[in-house]
């Protein structure tokens, strides 16, 4: 049997068009802006000023707090300025400038492509280089990996997760390194899974990519038999559902353990990472390289099939700039997604620039994406049904719209994820997650609230 | 580039509206109206189309001009209360009490509530109830019509019903019923009492059209079929058999078209199988120890009336708690 999570999930169509289009490297741009803000927790603190010259590499903005992030620059030249500039959603947040000279690159780092498969031993220095590279989470919550990587004390993981799900429809860019970079994703596993003191890790795969299943299990086979450090690395087939993905019903799927209401991964052994994040950890841990580039889909049912791509991008590239090398919006084109079609968000602002999670822009048409006119609600349960979390969408929308906020958290509305299947599946066209993620937000403050008194 | 859309996750929408799942309960009718015409001929067809039209009139009529607001008849939910209601009355009932029913069906079980998702009580059945009720003789006059093909039916069953026959007379009376005819279409009955395999080709369409879930219509067999099989097996010359149970009177109708209605039945599965098994049981009752032949529809009246309570208890199973 097929292992998947047990509570809800829908099967939205695959949608995966531009899965067989190979990474491209995309040509590096007259001028990037990079934005300080690429991680979750606090936006780091530029340490360089206009008019200095920088390296690729070179650290350009550090860490305002435990919980946030390095930036580096991915480009050489001169900084041209640090300053507000819009981010994709419109609103500000500070940028560094940088006008492009060359391609110089910092001292150490190794660019070559042989594949370095021995471990070092020191698990100390092993995550200093990953939390020195800017390693975040490269699944959507951008998360910094280091952080991930130390459980709280008294806390041990039974399980390093690796996802490569990629359960979101469209998104094509996992499934590519899967199948290029297979080896190093695997040696970033068992770098990590050392440092969290020699747990099981699982590559967690969707039944609808057996090549990358293939690949993936194939380069754990060769890595095991050539090198040391390599026992207890597995891949895992899942069925399709989604949210695959999503951090708890990953846990639910590979592990059968379900994280409790407000808790952590960790409290149930869990530690799970994206597979893009575990190549980020191999090229900063063996390489040297910091995490200055990602992987990206250009996709949509209205581009043709010469216009799909997967790119390989470097950090702070204007999105227009990326669009115009692909071939042009399509006319069609009424919302451009960053991100999945489920949990993505809608450009705004396609001056906008590329950040480390970065994932796609992804192009769908009016006929796609405008949402049907609202009636009343059917009581047909098909929002109840879908929720991953068990969560019952059409009592909290009632809920929500009365303000109730006692039933809300009795009902559980914290543990939303946000993962959009009940609005996906309501015949009645009920707004359900945005009214939900609102009151959401205002019940975690009060919860909060209650903590700190 | 100034156009663009911009609006919260999800980006997507799945294809499923309430029309469409409307649409898909209407054509998961359809094998059951086809053979009731077939049967019962031109007055079934009268009774249809009276009862359809009326329902959607109404609606359309009540929405415009009493409630002033959009009008919903384009959701098919009256066609499916009017589908359902002639369904469940004979095809010798007058166009006129066809009418009432749907007055009351629409105009007073679903639109004095508010329409669509607020209404407690199934409508056809209240439409259907309040004809039982008021035009007891009209409701009960089981006389077979001139129907389209020619069919014989066992003699002596012409005037009634297997359960009002076995009612009346006891096991024995219906000892030569053949339950193959049963499957088929020839029993008397209201229109979609006739055939269980055009009534379970509709639950399996459902089914594969993910229109409903199986628990209630399963839950309130399974308590038929145990209700009766206990008492069959204590005094099988007093008690009918569950097989006659489960084939005969509006129990696979009601079980799988009206219990099911998502409005008035529960939201939760295991909602669902409390709801079932009630249905069951309160059918059973009546019709081993009531005054009426058939208690499909007040059982399912019944139990329509606990499902706030019902909701209020259970709730569906969350992650990590
Ligand atoms: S968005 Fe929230 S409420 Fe809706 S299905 Fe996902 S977890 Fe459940
Ligand atoms: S899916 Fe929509 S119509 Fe159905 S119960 Fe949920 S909110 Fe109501």
């Amino acid at each position: 049997m097929m292992k998947t999570f047990s509570i809800g999930g829908i099967h939205p169509s695959d949608s995966k068009i531009s899965k067989d289009c190979k990474i491209e490297v995309l040509p590096v741009p007259s001028k990037v802006f990079i934005s300080v803000a690429q991680h979750l927790g606090a936006p780091a603190t530029p340490i360089v000023k206009a008019g200095d010259q920088v390296k690729v590499g070179q650290v350009i903005a550090e860490p305002a707090g435990f919980i946030s992030a390095y930036v580096h620059s991915s480009v050489s030249g001169t900084v041209k300025s640090v300053g507000p500039r819009k981010d994709l959603a419109g609103n500000n947040m500070t940028h560094i400038e940088i006008d492009v000279e060359g391609d110089e690159w910092i001292e150490g780092v190794d660019l070559t492509d042989t594949l370095v498969t021995a471990i070092p031993e020191d698990n100390k220095a092993i995550l200093d280089k990953i939390k020195m590279c800017g390693v975040v989470g490269l699944g959507g919550a951008t998360f910094p990996a280091h952080v991930k990587l130390c459980p709280p004390p008294g806390k041990k993981a039974d399980c390093l997760i690796l996802n490569g799900a990629e359960c979101e429809p469209y998104l094509t860019s996992d499934y590519r390194i899967m199948l290029e970079r297979s080896k190093e994703i695997v040696v970033g596993a068992a770098i990590m899974k050392q440092v969290l003191g020699g747990c099981p890790a699982v590559i967690g795969i969707e039944e609808n990519k057996p090549e990358a299943i293939k690949a993936m299990t194939a380069a754990v086979a060769e890595l095991q038999s050539t090198a040391k450090g390599y026992e207890g690395i597995s891949v895992m087939t899942l069925k399709k559902k989604y949210p695959q993905g999503g951090e708890k019903q990953l846990i639910d799927a590979v592990m059968g353990r379900q994280v409790k209401s407000m808790g952590l991964p960790i409290d149930v052994g869990a530690v799970v990472q994206n597979v893009a994040t575990s190549l980020a950890v191999y090229e900063a841990v063996q390489k040297n390289i910091p995490l200055i580039t990602n992987v990206m889909t250009i996709t949509g049912d209205c581009l043709p099939m010469e216009k799909q791509h997967n790119y390989k991008f470097r950090i702070g590239m204007p999105l227009s700039y990326i669009a115009e090398v692909a071939g042009g919006v399509p006319a069609e084109a009424a919302k451009i997604i960053s991100g999945g079609p489920m949990m993505g968000k809608a450009i705004a602002n396609m001056d906008a620039t590329t950040v480390k999670g970065s994932s796609s822009l992804l192009y769908l048409t009016a006929e796609q994406t405008v949402r049907g006119v609202e009636s009343a609600c059917i009581r047909c349960g098909k929002c109840a049904e879908a929720c991953p979390m068990g969560l019952e969408p059409f009592l909290l929308q009632k809920y929500a719209r009365n303000s109730m906020m006692d039933e809300l958290e009795e009902n559980a509305i914290q543990d939303c994820i946000e993962c959009g299947c009940c609005l996906y599946s309501c015949p009645a066209n009920i707004p359900l997650l945005d009214i939900i993620r609102l009151a959401k937000g205002d019940v975690i403050k009060i919860i909060r609230g209650r903590g700190q008194r | 580039m100034d156009k663009l859309l911009v609006s919260p996750s999800p980006h997507l929408h799945t294809k499923t509206s309430t029309k469409s799942l409307m649409r898909d309960v209407v054509i998961a009718l359809l094998p059951a109206v086809v053979v009731s015409v077939l049967f019962y001929g031109w007055s079934e067809l009268l009774v249809l189309g009276v009862s359809v039209a009326s329902c959607v009139l109404l609606e359309y009529l009540i929405t415009k001009y009493l409630l002033k607001g959009a009008c919903t008849i384009g959701d098919w939910s009256a066609v499916i209360t009017g589908v359902l209601l002639a369904l469940n009355l004979p095809a010798t009932t007058p166009w006129w009490v066809v009418f009432i029913g749907a007055v009351v069906a629409i105009g007073v079980a679903k639109m004095t509530f508010g329409g669509l998702g607020q209404n407690l009580f199934n409508p056809a059945i209240v439409g259907r109830v309040f004809l039982l009720i008021s035009f007891p003789t009209y409701m009960t006059d089981w006389t077979k019509p001139q129907g389209f093909i020619c069919n014989a039916l066992a003699d002596g069953y012409t005037g009634a019903t297997p359960l009002g026959i076995a009612k009346e007379g006891g096991v024995a009376a219906v000892e030569g019923l053949d339950y193959m005819d049963m499957l088929f279409f020839n029993i008397g009955g209201s229109a979609g009492e006739l055939s269980a395999i055009a009534l379970l080709l509709g639950f399996a369409y459902l089914l594969i059209r993910r229109v409903i879930r199986p628990y209630i219509t399963l839950s309130i067999l399974a308590t038929v079929a145990v209700f009766s099989g206990i008492f069959w097996a204590i005094n099988p010359a007093e008690y009918t058999d569950p097989l006659f149970n489960l084939l005969t009177g509006g129990l696979l109708l009601g079980s799988i078209f009206m219990a099911t209605d998502y409005v008035t039945s529960p939201m939760s599965n295991w909602g669902g199988v409390i709801f079932g098994v009630g249905i069951g049981l309160i059918t059973m009752l009546i019709r081993y120890f009531g005054a009426y032949p058939e208690g499909v529809s007040f059982a399912i009246l019944i139990m329509n009336s606990v499902v706030p309570l019902i909701n209020k208890w259970c709730h569906t199973k969350k992650y990590g708690r």
